[in-house]
């Protein structure tokens, strides 16, 4: 069963696009990654779905129910992490919570104080005074306070340090185990690869591709930065899996796919004095597994 | 209701301020009294000499101002523009407050309809009205009674603070409905205020010449006239017919907009 079906999704605001067309579903326990670079449309997508806004064409379900006219009976279910959190002036951490919560019609209290112990949430200080990363963690307890059955996460780990990353991608691959569906957006390629089975990547307001997270691996594009102090021989870097070869003086940059090691022994034959190891931009991976597609 | 408790909540502080300063203008305004009162002959002199149209603006036509109603009368329009003010700022914030914070993300996701967020904001937003209300109406009596001499203010106080209550129900809607349709939360508030001062401009213009009488209909101002109220001693039922019917409409404009609107984030 779908807990997500996107129909011909669009959402355009005047002259400027928005989303053209947009189809893709997300299945029951799935953690789903939807995948673009600023700008792409992944929010008014959301946003869409939230009926923050309303779609100009097409329609979209959650649980099977029309996203914008059951909006209120679908939101009791779903858990929404923004990707800029704002609050309430004046408001203490619990007092937020409290707040989120009494929305629900469920006691949510003994859940309110598992998240926040672990995401190490001081609940007495005010929410004005909390750091970015802080507010992003009250948003996550705001989120998952309710136990909901989809989860949609807009860029949700801007602002988190990699160790509270780690132990909010165990609180959701747990939230995940008990049967929550995940829509995960992000920019970030590596993140999505972690958490996510499938991917839906967007551009320019429409879906390039659903694609499944093993293919899309298999793809997996490393940039490097090299700058040599001389090579065994000329055109070096000429093989397999070598792409976008690029060399200025002494600096060589170029995107490798392929196997590692293969690489790596190939650079210790080399005489370098700098490398540089890079996950390529999202651009650059659309235009290098596009390009072949088209 | 915990979305009443939390705008009620939210406004206290502006309330606070806005019963402070109802507070001083009616005591600063009949304080004036106290000192005229003795004089009171020569300033009826005084203000009839001067132009219709000051006399018209400052609000000093027909009343007799040596009287403490008299005086409260003069006051009362600018009581009524104070509360008209606030009205028409509190209903547009209220709406929009939540898209120029951008706390609508955290909001409207949540299980509850658009039509129950505006509910439990107009409640919210009667309340504080009411209590503004209320507020100045006891220290008007309190303040007037004080100073009048025996001469019973009350019966004509309380008259004229239930006009005036329908005049902040009038610029509440006005204002939420502004805030409904408005594509920029921030520009919103600006335009309620503009409201206000144009049709209180209005509501002086038709005083000033009698040709002009008929624009009493488009300014709500002149619904609840102090003169009027005070003269016939009742609300004028055209008036309050027709408030009745232009607050429905305001009020169906701000529902049907803002469960349709796109919010701005």
């Amino acid at each position: 069963m779908n807990v997500i079906e996107i129909n011909n999704l669009t959402k355009s605001y005047g002259k400027t696009r928005g989303i053209v067309n947009v189809n893709f579903n997300v299945e029951e326990g799935e953690i789903f990654g939807f995948i673009g670079p600023n700008g792409a449309g992944k929010s008014t997508t959301i946003r869409t779905l939230l009926a923050l806004i309303r779609p100009t064409g097409g329609s979209a379900k959650i649980f099977g129910k029309d996203c914008i006219k059951y909006a209120p009976e679908i939101a009791k279910e779903i858990g929404y992490l923004p990707s800029e959190v704002f609050y309430y002036e004046n408001m203490k951490v619990m007092d937020i919570l409290r707040y989120s919560a009494s929305f629900y019609k469920k006691d949510c209290s003994k859940r309110i104080q598992e998240l926040t112990d672990v995401m190490e949430l001081d609940v007495t200080k005010k929410v004005d005074d909390l750091s970015f990363g802080n507010k992003k963690k009250v948003g996550i307890v705001a989120a998952l306070l309710h136990e909901p059955r989809l989860i949609i996460l807009d860029e949700p780990t801007s602002g988190l340090d990699p160790l509270m990353q780690q132990k909010f991608f165990e609180l959701l691959f747990e939230e995940n185990k008990k049967g929550a569906a995940i829509l995960f957006s992000s920019h970030i390629l590596t993140e999505v690869q972690k958490m996510c089975s499938r991917v839906a990547i967007i551009k320019d307001g429409s879906i390039v591709k659903v694609e499944n997270i093993n293919t899309l691996r298999e793809n997996n594009y490393k940039r490097f930065n090299i700058e040599v102090r001389s090579l065994p021989y000329k055109n070096y870097f000429n093989f397999g899996g070598i792409d976008n070869l690029r060399s200025e003086g002494n600096k060589i940059s170029f995107l490798y796919r392929g196997d590692i090691n293969l690489i790596l022994r190939k650079l210790s034959e080399a005489q370098l004095s700098n490398i540089w190891i890079e996950e390529p931009s999202l651009d650059e991976i659309f235009m290098r597994y596009y390009e072949r597609e088209d | 209701m915990n979305l009443f408790k939390r705008e009620v909540r939210a406004h206290l502080k502006s309330l606070v301020i806005w019963s402070v300063g109802m507070i001083f203008m009616v005591a600063g305004g009949m304080g004036k009294y106290a000192g005229y009162a003795s004089s009171a002959k020569t300033l009826n002199e005084f203000i009839a000499q001067m132009p219709k149209m000051v006399q018209a603006i400052m609000g000093f036509s027909t009343f007799d101002l040596s009287k403490a109603s008299g005086f409260y009368g003069v006051l009362y329009s600018f009581l009524a523009v104070m509360a008209a003010a606030h009205a028409a700022i509190l209903g547009t914030e209220i709406i929009s407050k939540e898209e120029r914070d951008k706390t609508a993300e955290f909001l409207l996701v949540k299980p509850i309809s658009r039509n129950a967020v505006v509910s439990s904001k107009i409640l919210a937003g009667i309340f504080n009205i009411t209590v503004l209300n209320g507020i100045t109406l006891v220290a008007s009596i309190y303040i007037t009674g004080y100073l009048s001499n025996g001469e019973n203010v009350t019966d004509d106080i309380l008259l004229l603070m239930k006009g005036m209550f329908i005049l902040q129900l009038l610029f509440m809607f006005s204002g939420t409905s502004v805030a409904a349709l408005s594509k920029n939360p921030k520009g919103a508030v600006s335009i309620s205020a503009m409201a206000v001062l144009v049709t209180f401009i209005v509501s002086k213009v038709t005083e000033i010449d009698s040709r002009l009488i008929n624009l009493k209909y488009i300014t709500p101002f002149k619904y609840y006239d102090a003169k009027d109220l005070m003269y016939h001693a009742r609300l004028d039922s055209v008036f309050i017919t027709l408030s009745i019917f232009i607050m429905g409409v305001m009020a169906g404009v701000t529902f049907t907009a803002y469960s349709k609107r796109d919010l701005k984030l």
